[in-house]
């Protein structure tokens, strides 16, 4: 058998974050103090996301290096957003 | 899976899928548009002998200019550099071909046909005008003459041309992670080959920039999305501009692509020189490390530099002095590239052959581009020269060094890949008209700098210079007719050769006959005992018992699955996706049968997707012709990838090789995780987009401006909700299938396919509600054209339901296979989907928040 209970486990948090995320919005915490509403709903995003990438796509087991080829991927697009944005600040 | 016919055989090169083959058809395809980019030069040229519009016209100037450029750098140099690192790239780290031969040919034939689609747009009435780098809106059909179809043809042509090279990155990538030889560690690779590898990493994530570019420029040509309007609802832009970030977006994005890209078509060129340098002074390049750890750093730092072309924009002075710190910086790297060549040439002891001659020229023309840039690099001083001659000289002494290298290059290789020697006399001559064309044409343009660039006006006591440049220019060209005829002739009269007509060279590829047998090696090539040997079958069965598990887990072949290119700008992305989703559809793995050479498939999806891009480009004239002709050649290609999908065809993994760091990353894996890397870039940069326009305007207040009160949390929780479960399905069907349970790889499948189908329907209906509101703020419904964040909703997650769509064709095809007891006991193509699959989640995991919370 294999990590079929931990797949599981996983799958309920990525459910529960999601709720919790439409919650914020729901109680009306976007727009009382949107700044804290958008840096939570991201976090818990970015928690999902390296949820499914470790485990489902299983980065965890693999070489390190694949983890860098996928992060350099993401670092460009950031670097690229990131830098864009403060440009015209 | 066909035979491949002679080399005499028209059919042959249409269905090879051999490298070396390949390489042959690049090589002649560049340098068929290095001609057609060429004459569109000579035209201009012509033109500017008077500071006045009277030869080709003002719109005649515009599309010459503007399509040369275009052309020379697409669709000339780097192909033609690709030419060479198709067929050398094998030879020198010992594989026997690319990792996934059939995607090499798709690469081939894509950019072929987007050339052709290219050819096609000046018939189109007008084609584009707007420059190379295609600045937006100036070049979106609002702000165009005319129709526009030609100039969206040009776009389109792009799409496609980059889709042919994240293919060739994704397997060049693949193949020198997966097949070195034994013993050959990356840092000894070749200098070209190690050249190759840089610029592939560039490549990757460079034109997946420049591809999310492209896709929201076609869109908003041909569905009208309204990223680069300035004004949506038709007030001038001088009083009341809604979109402030339209035009920085375009810099931004395309610059972004932009720079690396120089770098993108200068490195091979860099790797022609050192191979060269090393051959003809007969000496190890002086440095070699050095230079490596260099050419790491520049290809690294490419990345941050980009805003060095945009220093007459409104981007604020600290990030102005930033980028040119980083532009001043790497100019470091290369002046030890630098000197690295010119005390190998001290060093050893030169001979003067036509190949070396290239090499050394383009050295000197470099160092004259290389300096004259740090100028540019410096912002007061590109206050006074941006726009200018000044920046046309620097770029073509730079980019033209490149070609330069490459010319030497195709001298240095031609013996190996005909067999034959080329007439040495010629070559010199060739060389030394080439030198002088080159800097009659382009020096005056240093002392006629104050001309403005893209204008056929400039002052009138520039003439005699400009003269000298057409002059030049004829020159230039006039070479050109020396190098074909030298090389045509020697094809059936030249000396014949052996393995090795140059006495120092010392890379694999000279030790194999000229031109090389269809396999590469007799044997398996090997480094492990510090020099090249060949191992016969019985030494490869003693090395692969003595290794463990991973170097030898036989061959998987290369297959793809059946999925299609509908979604308009997916269209060209799916066939990356496809080839490589689903990994061993009908893999055969066994180690016994040899290799296959030979798809047609290849040629017919391009076909296909040239027919539908076509199509596509003036779809929106509502022409009956258009139309059927995207109709036509959507089923072509949808019908052709499902071809290939069916075709058996097997290109086994090495039996030993070196592949640091990717050992235990088998090539299906690695070319799957290198695809999704380049697909992250993609879809980073169109929420790079979205927040860019979105932060431009006013973070906050484009929800209230924007959004109607109608587009709310719950369909896009839902659809959360929906693929999470669908992705959870997918391991499932992992888990199934490594227990051998046929029911249970169905029934997670089947839950896949229609949990994605649940996602497609819910949201079809969110759209058709939106589309049709009435409320006081929307009364005619929030469609796409609307406004900038109906824009970019519905093209990002459009984008995002073009690739569930992909994935569905993908699962839906693999359960009917499961129905059939496949994958049972070998979950690995579900594992690859799977990967795919849980990106496309991954994605949606943001843009739920982006798009219907924040
Ligand atoms: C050696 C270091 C280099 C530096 C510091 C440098 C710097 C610059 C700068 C600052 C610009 C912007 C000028 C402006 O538009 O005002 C520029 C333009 C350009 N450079 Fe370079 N460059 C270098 C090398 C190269 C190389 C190696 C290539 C290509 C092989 C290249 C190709 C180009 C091109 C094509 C443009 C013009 C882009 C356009 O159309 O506006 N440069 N360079
Ligand atoms: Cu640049």
């Amino acid at each position: 058998m294999t990590h079929t209970k931990l797949y599981t486990i996983i799958y309920v948090v990525l459910f529960a974050f999601a709720t919790i995320q439409a919650a914020v919005e729901g109680f009306g915490l976007v727009d009382e103090s949107y700044w804290f509403a958008f840096w939570l709903i991201i976090v818990l995003s970015v928690v999902k996301a390296v949820m499914v990438a470790a485990y489902y796509q299983h980065l965890r087991w693999e070489p390190r290096s694949v983890s860098y080829l996928a992060g350099g991927g993401v670092l460009v697009a950031l670097a690229l957003t990131a830098a864009a944005a403060y440009s015209i600040v | 899976m066909s035979d491949l016919p002679p080399k005499s055989s028209i059919r042959r090169w249409f269905l090879t899928t051999n490298h070396k083959d390949i390489g042959i058809l690049y090589l002649v395809t560049a340098l068929f548009f290095l001609v057609f980019g060429g004459l569109l030069a000579m035209l201009f040229r012509v033109e500017l002998l008077t500071p006045a519009a009277d030869f080709l016209g003002e719109s005649g100037y515009n599309q010459a200019v503007s399509t040369h450029g275009l052309l020379m750098v697409f669709w000339f140099i780097s192909p033609f550099a690709f030419g060479f690192a198709n067929y050398i790239v094998p030879l020198q780290i010992g594989a026997d071909d690319l990792a996934f031969p059939r995607l090499n040919a798709l690469s081939y034939w894509l950019y072929l046909f987007s050339g052709i689609l290219f050819g096609i747009s000046f018939f189109q009435g007008v084609t584009f005008p707007g420059g190379w780098t295609m600045y937006a809106p100036l070049n979106t059909p609002a702000y165009m003459p005319g129709e526009a179809l030609g100039a969206t043809s040009v776009v389109l042509a792009m799409i496609m041309f980059v889709a042919a090279v994240t293919l060739g990155s994704v397997n060049f990538l693949t193949t020198m992670y997966r097949m070195r030889a034994e013993g050959l560690r990356m840092r000894d690779i070749p200098m070209f080959s190690l050249s190759i590898n840089l610029t592939v990493w560039m490549m990757l994530f460079a034109f997946a920039a420049l591809l999310a570019a492209l896709i929201i420029l076609s869109s908003d040509h041909i569905i009208g999305t309204n990223y680069f309007t300035y004004q949506i609802d038709g007030d001038t832009f001088a009083t009341n501009v809604n979109n402030p970030g339209s035009s920085m977006l375009w810099a931004h994005l395309f610059w972004f692509f932009g720079h690396p890209e120089v770098y993108i078509v200068f490195f091979p060129a860099l790797g022609v020189m050192a191979e060269c340098f090393q051959t003809f002074t007969g000496r190890r390049l002086v440095g070699r490390k050095w230079f490596i750890i260099s050419m790491v750093l520049v290809a690294l730092q490419s990345f941050i530099v980009w805003m060095h072309h945009m220093f007459l924009t409104g981007i604020n002075l600290e990030i102005k002095t930033l980028f040119m710190a980083t532009t001043i910086g790497i100019s470091l790297p290369f002046d030890l590239m630098v000197f690295s060549l010119i005390y190998t040439m001290i060093k050893g002891r030169v001979r003067y052959m036509t190949p070396f001659l290239f090499s050394l020229g383009a050295l000197l023309l470099f160092i004259l581009g290389g300096i004259t840039g740090v100028f540019l690099g410096a912002v007061v001083l590109d206050y006074q020269f941006r726009g200018t001659y000044w920046v046309v000289a620097h770029f073509h002494y730079v980019m033209v060094a490149g070609a330069t290298a490459l010319f030497g290059g195709l001298y240095y290789w031609y013996p190996k890949m005909t067999g034959k020697m080329y007439n040495e006399f010629l070559g010199k001559v060739h060389f030394a008209v080439y030198f002088i064309g080159f800097n009659l044409l382009y020096f005056p343009m240093f002392i006629a700098w104050e001309t403005p660039r893209r204008v056929f006006n400039y002052p009138v006591e520039l003439t005699v210079w400009h003269n000298l440049s057409t002059v030049g220019a004829i020159i230039l060209g006039g070479s050109f007719l020396i190098m074909f005829y030298n090389l045509f002739v020697s094809y059936f009269r030249g000396a014949e050769v052996g393995d090795q007509p140059w006495e120092f060279a010392t890379s694999a590829e000279w030790a194999v006959a000229s031109p090389p047998p269809l396999e590469n090696f007799d044997g398996v090539p090997s480094y492990a005992s510090g020099t090249l040997e060949f191992l016969s079958p019985s030494d490869v069965a003693k090395r692969q018992s003595g290794h463990s598990g991973a170097a030898a887990d036989g061959g998987t072949a290369e297959t793809s699955p059946a999925t299609d290119g509908a979604g308009a700008e997916a269209g060209a992305l799916a066939t990356t996706e496809t080839a490589l989703a689903t990994g061993a559809g009908t893999a055969e793995p066994t180690g016994h049968e040899h290799a296959s050479h030979a798809s047609f498939w290849p040629f017919m999806i391009s076909l296909g997707g040239f027919l539908l891009f076509l199509g596509l480009s003036g779809i929106r004239t509502g022409s009956m012709l258009y139309t059927s002709l995207a109709l036509v050649g959507g089923i072509l290609g949808f019908g052709s990838l499902v071809g290939m999908a069916q075709e058996p065809f097997f290109a086994p993994e090495t039996a030993i090789a070196e592949r640091w760091p990717f050992a235990d990353v088998e090539k299906m894996k690695l070319g799957m995780w290198t695809f999704l890397a380049s697909d992250i870039v993609l879809f980073g940069a169109f929420i790079g987009s979205y927040a860019f326009i979105r932060f431009a305007y006013g973070w906050e207040a484009w929800h209230h401006d924007l959004i109607p009160e109608a587009h709310v949390t719950f369909p896009g929780l839902v659809n959360t909700y929906l693929l999470l479960t669908s992705s959870f399905a997918v391991v499932l069907a992992m888990v199934a299938a490594e227990k051998e349970s046929r029911a249970g790889v169905m029934a997670s499948l089947g839950a896949t396919f229609a949990l994605g189908v649940g996602f497609l329907i819910n949201k079809g209906i969110e759209w058709q509600h939106l589309f049709h509101i009435h409320t006081e703020a929307f009364p005619e419904g929030w469609a796409i054209t609307t406004n900038l964040a109906s824009s970019t909703f519905y093209l990002t997650t459009g984008l995002h339901a073009a690739h569930v769509i992909i994935g569905l064709i993908i699962a839906g095809y693999m359960f009917f296979r499961s129905w059939n007891g496949a994958y049972l006991g070998d979950e690995k193509p579900i594992e690859y989907f799977g990967l795919y699959w849980h990106l496309v989640d991954i994605v949606w995991l943001f843009l739920f928040p982006l798009f219907y919370i924040l």
